[in-house]
């Protein structure tokens, strides 16, 4: 299908690279809660949660990548939990029966319940399964599907290579589980550096929703090699387990707000205040710099969110 | 209830290391990584020859011809005023030295020790190495190492021809004795009284006195070392040089060595036993102690390296949950929610250890900033602001989470039976307590200097993953080897029970110890020498070069019962058996090199990385164990025009490779082993 608009400008993509960045790490605490919110850690849930978290952190890195090859160090907002807004996702056009699948969902941080992973499979849901084609249109700024949002990008990163500057604030932390990938870093300027950012870009639609409707799964060169118990699978496909294998595991039970203790508050705000560091530590990060509590301050969240969960309280990032 | 004096030898269980060289260190009387008051050096060191407690340098690993130095086992002996059962901690006690005067107006004249090292290793049961100690339940018992030698288990003829026994010996401290544990020394034993009595017929039992030919690929095995006192009256315990031999087949060939742990055919100098002290007094009356036992093992390749479950770790669980030691903490079948544990002392070890890891182990970024973080812990943090808040990276003991890898810790490899490594029950509930904020940060039931020692000792060993393990393995777990009515009899705690032995029946011919003790068949009548080492593999050299790094699926017969991918590789005992180091003459100006694998050089490339950091051809390791360098901290390292960072923990004394040499690159973590070969398909 040809696009609506095939002159997109650098501001804008760079503009939807911010909304990649914004996107993967709105997923990063939603997943984490509904983690962290089951109790047994050796339920296949929690494992494919896990996963699938470890493969979300991986994709914030390669849209944070491609936005610095393309001169934009991105910026990280706290993200907002309301209602059934995903930011940057719009279901509304997507094929009402596949939606409906996978209704009602919400948006709001909790634990793991139907209404989230609904939310969850919807978000990783594959792009020919949304109904609508490819909107490649600089004034579109909510997508179907993940997959359709990334091949928005790719069309414009395309078109602006010649922008493109290798070697620009990479980060190469999260991709040691990878080993049949290449570098997942953009060294090269021009065509070459174009080549390995629609590699990640493919990383990021192929990991998150597979190679489409006939369920082929992750390619092997993106396949987890350390740690992931189904490497062959899609998010969607992950989440699928979980909505189709009832019962959920049993999760932390959490209280009503107003009988939060003030430790219970604490831990709110602790877990605020780690976010906050985090938030601050990423763009430090891809901003060029080294900050040496990083991976500290990642954990830290990680712990502050089961420490919620454990004391009955639902976490807060902001 | 009047007090009564006893006397109890510490550290109650000890260990001598092997060492090519004829001089010797002493054991170290700290606890490995803890921090020490007064000094930048963390605790574990060895103690430098004839000094109470200086630490080694660097340049007192190896001799003046680039041997490698022993570790010799320091017993102390102290005396306990009771007027009651005893408990733990005691707290008190006083080490009693040659002259000194007790309380009660009685000098001591001579301390007679008694020790006895047999080795039983050849003639004892296998290690399975997925089962552990589950192989000798329901009265079952593992197949017998060398089949060949026919019989049962305690056959004389099997246990003439395979089982070594030096037999006893006894040094008086006054008369400034010392004898060695060969075949050429008459064996003798304190009497009930401390005189020392001669057994010229004890049946001292060598491989060389039962086979016409050996192969000795790094020199006989004809001593399983030595036991002397220094001016004090402290006992010594020297292990041997450590060497393996092996017999040869009917064509004239060495038998070879086929796998890592129960070779067939070979011998190895480690041993184990008995330590007993009768106290002779300027009255002519005598008294004698509560003995101790020592292990004769492998060196301390990373003595400042602390297990994140070392055997203290095991022990202490076991007498926690098993023997009573502290009601307070643990009784009724369940720990008491009331327990306050301490920060420096219950909390923080677990803490330390963490962070050490990254000296012997090739972790990744993102572990060695967490590790930091974790080891920054301190009393003054609230648990619930730390990265370690609901010990969310903890592996919980009590949940089935043993097939659960990162980013749950420790990210090593668990004992039989298990993917990974988790701590203690009482490692769990005392982290537990603290994460709950209920901690103190105060000790207020210290140590006293004997149980101290006690700790020590045991804390500077390998726990946790018993696949054996280096020094000890899982009998350490079996409450059935100590005195079990250690408060009522003074004894104290972990001390291994002395079988009784009387050696006026002592004949030529006949062996004088059996196949010993063995778990879970309910023995509780003490263990013989040899009972502990014999659980150990034969010999030790290839166990120690084989436990590098491995797949979970080692543990777990041959399937991967882990929640990652079959190939993924883990360190197997990265505290105490090295795999990455970096190498202290490649740092400069304290800025880190790449690291090198500890076993390196010509003999080591690996075709598969699971083979890393070993000598391919396992014979090498037998001949070359002693030229493995040494984890030492940066303040005790003396190289020429360098100084070192106390934060550094570096690799000193090795004799594989020089600064400079090409060896094998290490991976980075996550790496994996090579993909199982496929059929070829016709």
């Amino acid at each position: 299908m040809e696009p609506v608009n095939d002159k997109w400008d650098i501001e804008h993509l760079r503009e939807h690279l911010q909304y990649a960045v914004d996107l993967e790490f709105w997923t990063l605490p939603f997943y984490l809660s509904a983690m962290y919110s089951i109790q047994d850690r050796t339920s296949k849930p929690y494992q494919l949660i896990r996963t699938v978290v470890n493969q979300e952190m991986l994709h914030l890195q390669c849209a944070a990548n491609v936005a610095n090859a393309y001169g934009l160090s991105p910026s990280f907002a706290a993200p907002t939990y309301e209602g059934t807004t995903v930011p940057h996702l719009d279901f509304s056009g997507d094929d009402p029966q596949e939606v409906k699948e996978f209704s009602p969902y919400t948006a709001e941080i909790g634990p793991l319940d139907d209404e989230h992973v609904n939310a969850m499979c919807l978000i990783e849901i594959p792009e020919d399964l949304t109904g609508e084609p490819p909107a490649l249109d600089q004034d579109v700024t909510a997508y179907g599907s993940i997959g359709q949002f990334y091949q928005a990008v790719e069309f414009g990163a395309a078109q602006l290579r010649g922008q493109l500057r290798g070697g620009v604030r990479q980060v190469g932390h999260f991709g040691a589980a990878y080993r049949n990938a290449p570098s997942l870093v953009v060294t090269e300027s021009g065509q070459a550096g174009f080549d390995q950012a629609r590699l990640l870009l493919d990383l990021i639609t192929d990991q998150g929703e597979g190679i489409g409707r006939d369920n082929r799964g992750v390619l092997p060169v993106f396949q987890n090699t350390a740690d992931d118990i189904s490497p062959a699978e899609d998010h969607f496909d992950k989440f699928r387990q979980i909505k189709y294998n009832p019962p959920l595991p049993e999760v932390f039970t959490a209280k009503p707000a107003k009988q939060y203790t003030p430790e219970d508050l604490a831990l709110q705000a602790n877990l605020v205040e780690r976010f906050t560091a985090l938030r601050a530590a990423l763009t430090a990060l891809f901003a060029g710099q080294s900050p040496a509590e990083f991976f500290p301050i990642m954990a830290g969240v990680g712990a502050a969110i089961r420490n919620c969960w454990a004391h009955g309280v639902t976490p807060k990032f902001s | 209830m009047p007090k009564k004096t006893v006397f109890r030898v510490h550290p109650s269980i000890n260990f001598a290391r092997f060492g090519t060289s004829d001089e010797y260190y002493l054991s170290p009387e700290t606890s490995a990584g803890l921090p020490q008051p007064g000094t930048s050096t963390t605790g574990g060191l060895p103690i430098r020859a004839g000094t109470e407690s200086e630490l080694i340098t660097s340049t007192d690993l190896r001799d003046a011809e680039g041997r490698l130095k022993k570790q010799a086992a320091r017993f102390r002996v102290y005396a306990y005023e009771l007027d009651g059962p005893a408990t733990y901690p005691g707290g008190g006690g006083s080490e009693i030295t040659l002259g000194d005067r007790l309380p009660d107006g009685r000098v001591v004249t001579d301390l007679v020790w008694t020790v006895h090292l047999a080795n039983k290793k050849a003639a004892a049961y296998i290690v399975v190495n997925n089962e552990g100690v589950n192989a000798y339940a329901h009265g079952a018992v593992p197949q017998r190492r060398n089949p060949e030698e026919h019989g049962d288990i305690d056959a004389p003829s099997r246990l003439n021809k395979l089982m070594i026994d030096a037999g006893p010996r006894a040094i008086s401290a006054k008369g400034a004795q010392r004898a060695k544990f060969d075949g050429c020394t008459v064996p003798s034993a304190a009497d009930g009284n401390g005189e020392v009595c001669q057994y010229p017929k004890y049946p001292v039992r060598f491989p060389a006195d039962v086979n016409d030919e050996l192969f000795e690929p790094a020199g006989p095995l004809d001593s399983l070392g030595e036991m002397l006192s220094d001016d004090q009256g402290r006992l010594l315990v020297l292990a041997s040089a450590g060497n393996a031999v092996a017999q040869y087949d009917e064509y004239g060939v060495p038998i070879q060595l086929t796998g890592d742990l129960n070779n067939v055919g070979w011998y190895d100098a480690a041993a184990d036993g008995p330590v007993s002290l009768t106290l002779k007094f300027e009255d002519g009356s005598s008294q004698t102690a509560f003995g101790a036992w020592v292990v004769c093992a492998d060196p301390a390749y990373a003595p400042q390296i602390r297990n994140v479950v070392s055997v203290w770790d095991d022990v202490y669980d076991t007498w926690v949950r098993e023997l009573g030691l502290r009601p307070e903490l643990f009784a009724d079948g369940a720990f008491k929610q009331d327990y306050t544990p301490c920060f420096s002392t219950d909390i923080k070890p677990v803490f330390v250890a963490s962070t050490l890891q990254r000296w012997t182990a090739n972790l990744p970024e993102f572990a060695l900033r967490a590790h930091a973080a974790v080891d920054a812990i301190n009393e003054k943090d609230h648990p619930n602001e730390t990265i370690m808040a609901g010990l969310t990276f903890l592996r919980n003991p009590n949940a089935g989470e043993t097939n659960l890898g990162a980013p749950l810790m420790p990210l090593s490899l668990g004992e039989a039976g298990t993917s990974f490594l988790t701590v203690t029950l009482t490692q769990y509930f005392l982290l537990e307590q603290w994460s709950k904020n209920r901690y103190a940060t105060e000790d207020f039931n210290p140590l006293g200097p004997g149980e101290l020692l006690d700790m020590a000792a045991l804390s500077n060993c390998l726990g946790g993953r018993y696949v054996p393990g280096i020094e000890v393995s899982y009998p350490v777990r079996c409450k059935d080897i100590y005195i079990r009515d250690w408060a009522a009899s003074g004894a104290g705690p972990f001390r291994v029970k002395h079988k009784a032995l009387d050696y006026t029946q002592a004949a030529q011919d006949a062996p004088f110890l059996k196949s010993g003790w063995i778990p879970l068949h309910g023995m509780t009548d003490g263990l013989e020498p040899g009972d502990l080492s014999k659980f150990m593999a034969i010999p030790w050299q290839t166990d120690y070069n084989s436990c590098s790094i491995h797949q979970t699926l080692i543990n777990t017969n041959g399937v991967n019962e882990s929640n990652g991918a079959a190939t993924t590789l883990y360190w197997s005992w990265p505290s105490q058996r090295p795999d990455a180091v970096y190498v202290a003459e490649e740092v400069f100006k304290n800025v880190l090199p790449k690291q090198r694998w500890s076993i390196r050089g010509p003999g080591t490339y690996a075709v598969n990385p699971a083979s890393a950091a070993t000598f391919q051809d396992p014979l090498d390791s037998v001949k070359q164990w002693d030229r493995i360098g040494i984890i030492v901290q940066g303040t005790n390292i003396d190289l020429p025009d360098k100084e070192f960072s106390a934060e550094l923990y570096l690799e000193v004394a090795s004799q594989l490779t020089a600064p400079g040499d090409a060896s094998d690159p290490v991976a980075s973590w996550p790496f994996n082993a090579n993909a199982p070969k496929r059929r070829a398909r016709h």
